[in-house]
C-alpha cells in the first residue's frame, strides 16, 4: 500500500471514527470497554455463548453463523461517573489538599453492527466500536495536588471490525475477522520547579501532549467458536489479538507566569518553543472469552463467561520527545493478565425479556502503578435489562452499576511517590435498535 | 523508580538496624533530644534564625512523635542593616539580568534563652567538630565561632546556667528516650570548603575521631534509649564544590566557552603532566569552589587569550604553626583524600553506632544516589543544583528546608523500620510548596564583587567564619576579603 492511499483509506476511517470519539472513560479493567452491546450489558456480558445479536461480531463472530437475515444494530451506552475522588496522605501529598474530585461528565459510546448473509452458511458483518478508552479529567487541574504527574489523560479508539463467519455443520459456526484500530492519546500536566527566591516548588508550565487519528493506528485479528450440541445448550470462545498503535504526536509547552520578572525569563529560556514532535507506543492486549449458556425452564436462560485479558503487554508508557532535550518519560507500569468472571439471566415472555447479571472484573493494575494518571481497581458490577424483539425490529436498555473497590497507595511502593486513597464508582445505561429483513 | 531511593535505601538496609531487641521494641517516644552541628540545628543558606528552626528535620520529627514541649534556642530574624550585627542569611537575589546570591536578613537573639532547661535541639552551627560535644564544656565567647554560637546554644559560658556542661552532659540531663546524633560532618567539611586538605589541620584524624565519637555515643547511651546516628555526606559533592566547573564558562550563558572545538580549562598554580610552567589549566576532577566566582568575575583563573588576566586561581595551603590561607581549588588528590577520609570515618561511624545498638541512617549513600539520580515525589524532581534543584539552600552547603523535610522523612522510615513502629510520615508537600522567605520585610542585597554564581568573597569568609576555624588557628585570605557590609543597595 503506497502512502498516499494509506491516507485516503485512514482518512475514510477517520471521518467515521471521529463519530465515536466522542468520549472516552475508564470502565472495566484497565482501560478496555467490554459493554458493547445493550443485550450483553444487561447479561452481566456474559454473552461469548450466546452472540444472538449483530453485537456477535465483538463478542464472539462465531455467532453470526447462526443469524439468517440481514441485520443491523444501532446503540450506545453512557457512562457517568458517579464518584471519583482521592484523599491525600502522607508525605505526598499531605493530607491539606483535602479531598479532590474528578470531573464527572457522562461520556457517550455509540456502537454501530450489521449482519448480511452471503450464501445460506456464510455472513459477513462488520462492527465499529470503541474497545478501549481511557479518561482521567481531574476537576480543578491547575490546583490538583496530583498536577506534576497529571491532570488530564485521554486515550480513544475505534475499531473496524468486518468479520465472516461460516456455519460448518447446523450445531456449529466460526468467525474470523480483521480488526483496524484507530486510536489517539492525549495528556496534560504542569512542570514544577524551584523558585529560588521563595526555595519553594511553583508551576512554571504547562504541557499537553496530542496524536491526531491520521496516523495513529493499528491492524489485529479475531476469531470465535460457537457450539450449540444441543439446542438448549451452547459453549462459545473467541479470540481478539493484540494490536500495537504507534502514534505519533506533538507536546506543546505553554508557561504559566509567576510574577517574578526574572525568574520567568529563566524559565522562558529553558522552555521548548513550539511544538516538538512526541512518539507514544501501546500495545493493546490480547482477549480470551470463554462461555456457557444454557436454556432452563420457563424460558429462562444463564450464560456464564471467564474473560482472560494479556494486560502484561502493557508493561510501560514510553513518551519519547524527538527534542533530546526534553526528558522522555519512561513510566513502568507492570500490568499484569486478569480473568474476569461474568454470570447473566434472561427470563423472556413472549417478545418481552427481562435479564439481570453479574460480574466481577479484576483490576491489571499493581498498586506500585495507581496513581494520578489512572487509579484502577477490582470492581463488582450488577446489571440489569430490558428487551423488546420481533423478527423485523428489536430494542433493549440496560443498566450497569460498578463499584469499585478503594485504591490505597499510603504505605506501599509507588512509582509517583504519590499517597493516598481513590474511590470510584459508575453507572452505564446502554442501549441498541435493531432492524431485520 | 528514581523516586523510591529513599525508600529502597531503607528496605535493602542502607538505613541499618544494627542493634534491636525486638521483645522491648519501642514504637513511640515521648522525649527526643538533639545533639549534633549545624543540620541538626537546621542551619540554611549560612544562618540559623526561627524559620528555619521550625523547619529543621529535627522539629519535624519532633512533631511527628507529637511531642508538644520540644524546645530550640530560637534565633530571631532581622533585616539587613549597614553595617551588619549578625551573620548573614544567604537567598536569591537579582543583579542586573542574573540570579545569583546575596544577604537577604541577619541573625538576631535567641529568643527563647530564658528556658530553665536544657533544650532539646542542642545542634550549634559554628562548625563543632565531634570533640566539642563533649569537650567544650565552658564556652568562651570570642575564642572561636563555634564558642560563640555554643554561648548560645548550649549556654554553658562561665557564669551561665550550664557552665560546665556539654553537650552530651545537657542531651543527658534531659533524660530523652530518643537522641538523634548527626556529627563529624565538620571533621571533613573545612577541608572542602577552605580548599585545604591537611590530615590534623583541616582533617580529623581517623583514631582521634574515632575516640571522640565512641566518648560522645557512649556518653549519650542509656538503657531504653533509642540512638539514632548519621554518616557524614560526601562533602566533595555538595552544591559549593560542584556548581563552577573547571573550565572556562561564558558568564551570560554559563555554558563553556570552546576553542578549537574543545573546553577551555582555568589556570591553577600547580603544574600537570602536560604543563610544566605554571599557570596551568586545571586537571580534569579538578573542583573549583564557589568563591572562585569572585575571582573568575575579575579574570582571575582565565587566560589571557580569551581576556582574562592569566593569573592562577588561588591554591589553598597552611603555614605551620597555625596559619591556613584558603583557596578556591581542590585538585583531585585533595579530592580523594577527603572522600577516602569521609568513607574512613563513616567506616567508624557504623562500627561505634553497632557497638552501641544505634539506628544508623546512611546519608553518605543516600546522598551520592539523589545526587546521580536526583529526588522525584508527585511528579516533581529535586537535584543538588545551586539555587534550582530545591535540596541545597543557598550558601551550596545545608539543605534547604525541601532537603530537610526528606531527612526528617528518612528518619521516621528508619525509626518505623527498625523499631516496628507506625510513626506518620511528615507532609513533604508543606515543605515543597510554602515560601521559605524572611519573616522580616527586607530587600536582597547583593554584592556587586560576587561573580556570575553571585558568591563574593566575602560571603565565603562569612561562610568560613560561621564553620568556625580550629581554636588556635588564624585565616589569611588570599585576596583581601572585606565583610559583607560592602553591599550595594539596589
Amino acid at each position: 500500500m503506497t502512502g498516499r492511499s494509506r491516507v485516503r483509506f485512514s482518512e475514510t476511517f477517520v471521518a467515521l471514527a471521529l463519530l465515536f470519539l466522542v468520549a472516552a472513560p475508564a470502565h472495566p479493567a484497565g482501560f478496555s470497554i467490554f459493554a458493547q452491546g445493550a443485550k450483553a450489558s444487561g447479561m452481566g456480558l456474559a454473552f461469548t455463548a450466546v452472540a444472538d445479536d449483530p453485537s456477535a461480531v465483538f463478542y464472539n463472530p462465531a455467532g453470526l453463523g447462526f443469524q439468517k437475515h440481514f441485520s443491523a444494530l444501532v446503540g450506545g451506552s453512557l457512562l457517568s461517573k458517579v464518584k471519583g475522588e482521592f484523599e491525600g496522605a502522607n508525605p505526598y501529598p499531605g493530607t491539606s489538599f483535602g479531598v479532590e474530585d474528578q470531573s464527572k461528565s457522562t461520556f457517550y459510546l455509540p456502537t454501530f453492527y450489521a449482519v448480511l448473509p452471503l450464501t445460506s452458511n456464510v455472513n459477513f458483518g462488520v462492527g465499529v466500536f470503541s474497545p478501549y478508552g481511557l479518561g482521567f479529567r481531574w476537576a480543578d487541574g491547575e490546583r490538583f495536588s496530583g498536577r506534576f504527574i497529571n491532570q488530564n489523560v485521554v486515550v480513544q479508539t475505534a475499531d473496524v471490525n468486518p468479520v465472516l463467519s461460516l456455519q460448518v455443520a447446523p450445531t456449529l459456526s466460526v468467525g474470523v475477522g480483521a480488526d483496524y484500530r484507530l486510536s489517539k492519546v492525549q495528556l496534560e500536566r504542569n512542570r514544577a520547579a524551584v523558585n529560588p527566591f521563595t526555595q519553594s516548588l511553583v508551576d512554571v508550565a504547562h504541557i499537553k501532549l496530542t496524536t491526531d487519528l491520521q496516523d495513529n493506528h493499528g491492524w489485529g485479528w479475531n476469531a470465535g467458536i460457537l457450539w450449540k450440541p444441543v439446542p438448549t445448550f451452547s459453549l462459545g470462545a473467541s479470540y481478539r489479538s493484540k494490536i500495537n498503535v504507534d502514534y505519533r504526536g506533538e507536546g506543546k509547552f505553554t508557561q504559566r507566569l509567576t510574577g517574578n520578572p526574572a525568574f520567568d525569563a529563566a524559565v522562558a529560556a529553558g522552555l521548548p518553543q513550539g511544538k516538538q514532535k512526541v512518539s507514544v507506543s501501546i500495545d493493546f492486549p490480547a482477549t480470551v472469552n470463554l462461555g456457557a449458556a444454557i436454556n432452563l425452564p420457563a424460558d429462562f436462560r444463564l450464560s456464564l463467561d471467564a474473560d482472560w485479558t494479556e494486560w502484561s503487554s502493557f508493561d510501560r508508557l514510553f513518551i519519547d520527545f524527538a527534542n533530546t532535550a526534553i526528558p522522555d518519560l519512561l513510566r513502568p507500569t507492570n500490568w499484569k493478565d486478569v480473568w474476569a468472571y461474568r454470570a447473566g439471566l434472561e427470563k423472556k415472555w413472549k417478545s418481552f425479556a427481562v435479564r439481570a447479571g453479574y460480574y466481577k472484573d479484576r483490576s491489571p493494575q499493581p498498586l506500585a502503578d495507581v496513581g494520578p494518571i489512572l487509579a484502577d481497581a477490582d470492581r463488582n458490577a450488577y446489571t440489569l435489562g430490558l428487551g423488546y424483539d420481533t423478527d423485523r425490529w428489536g430494542v433493549d436498555v440496560s443498566d450497569i452499576y460498578i463499584d469499585f473497590d478503594h485504591r490505597d497507595t499510603r504505605g506501599h511502593v509507588n512509582h509517583d511517590q504519590f499517597f493516598g486513597r481513590y474511590t470510584e464508582k459508575a453507572n452505564l445505561v446502554a442501549f441498541s435498535f435493531r432492524v431485520s429483513f | 523508580m528514581k523516586s523510591m531511593l529513599f525508600r529502597a535505601a531503607v528496605s535493602a538496609g542502607v538505613v541499618t538496624v544494627l542493634a534491636a531487641s525486638p521483645l522491648f521494641s519501642q514504637t513511640t517516644f515521648h522525649k527526643f533530644v538533639a545533639v549534633g552541628d549545624s543540620l541538626i540545628a537546621g542551619e540554611e543558606g549560612n544562618c540559623l534564625v526561627e524559620r528555619h528552626q521550625n523547619r529543621s528535620w529535627v522539629k519535624q520529627v519532633a512533631n511527628q512523635l507529637g511531642i508538644s514541649d520540644f524546645q530550640q534556642p530560637l534565633i530571631s530574624e532581622k533585616a539587613l542593616s549597614n553595617p551588619l550585627t549578625g551573620q548573614p542569611c544567604l537567598g536569591a537575589v537579582i543583579s542586573g539580568q542574573t540570579i545569583t546570591v546575596g544577604a537577604v536578613s541577619q541573625m538576631g537573639t535567641n529568643q527563647n534563652a530564658a528556658l530553665s532547661r536544657a533544650y532539646d535541639n542542642l545542634g550549634f552551627i559554628g562548625s563543632p567538630r565531634i570533640k566539642d560535644f563533649v569537650d567544650l564544656k565552658v564556652s568562651v565567647p570570642g575564642r572561636s565561632g563555634t564558642d560563640n554560637i555554643a554561648a548560645v546554644i548550649l549556654r554553658n559560658f562561665a557564669g551561665g546556667p550550664f557552665e560546665g556542661r556539654s553537650a552530651v552532659d545537657e542531651a543527658n540531663s534531659l533524660n530523652p528516650d530518643l537522641v538523634g546524633l548527626w556529627a563529624g560532618n565538620n571533621d571533613v567539611l573545612g577541608a572542602a570548603t577552605s580548599a585545604v586538605a591537611i590530615d590534623g589541620v583541616t582533617l580529623t584524624p581517623i583514631g582521634a575521631f574515632e575516640a571522640k565519637y565512641t566518648e560522645v555515643l557512649t556518653g549519650l547511651a542509656a538503657s531504653g534509649r533509642t540512638i539514632v546516628t548519621f554518616t557524614i555526606p560526601d562533602v566533595a559533592a555538595i552544591p559549593f564544590e560542584t556548581t563552577i566547573p573547571p573550565v572556562v564558562v561564558n558568564p551570560a550563558t554559563r555554558q563553556p566557552v570552546l576553542v578549537g572545538g574543545q573546553p577551555v580549562g582555568l589556570l591553577g598554580p600547580r603544574t600537570t603532566a602536560t604543563c610544566s610552567t605554571p599557570p596551568c589549566p586545571l586537571p580534569s576532577g579538578t573542583l573549583v569552589t564557589l568563591p572562585a566566582s569572585s575571582l573568575l568575575a575579575q579574570g582571575i583563573g582565565i587566560p589571557t587569550a580569551l581576556g582574562g588576566t592569566g593569573l592562577p586561581l588561588p591554591d589553598g595551603g597552611f603555614t605551620p604553626p597555625s596559619t591556613l590561607n584558603p583557596g578556591v581549588l581542590l585538585y583531585p588528590e585533595e579530592v580523594a583524600l577527603i572522600q577516602q577520609r569521609t568513607i574512613d570515618l563513616n567506616a567508624r561511624i557504623a562500627s561505634i553506632s553497632a557497638a552501641n545498638g544505634a539506628i544508623l541512617i546512611d546519608v553518605y549513600t543516600l546522598f551520592n544516589e539523589i545526587k546521580a539520580n536526583g529526588y522525584e515525589i508527585g511528579g516533581i524532581t529535586l537535584t543538588t543544583s545551586f539555587l534550582t534543584g530545591g535540596l541545597f539552600s543557598a550558601d551550596g552547603v545545608h539543605p534547604s528546608q525541601m532537603g530537610y523535610a526528606i531527612i526528617a522523612d528518612g528518619v521516621i522510615q528508619a525509626l518505623n523500620a527498625a523499631k516496628g513502629s507506625h510513626i506518620e510520615r511528615p507532609d513533604l508537600a508543606q515543605a515543597l510548596l510554602t515560601p521559605n522567605v524572611p519573616t522580616i520585610s527586607t530587600a536582597g542585597e547583593v554584592d556587586p564583587s560576587g561573580g556570575p554564581y553571585g558568591f563574593s568573597l566575602s560571603m565565603w569568609k562569612e561562610l568560613l567564619d560561621s564553620f568556625g576555624p580550629e581554636e588556635g588557628i588564624s585565616v589569611v585570605f588570599p585576596v583581601k576579603a572585606k565583610r559583607i557590609p560592602r553591599l550595594v543597595h539596589r
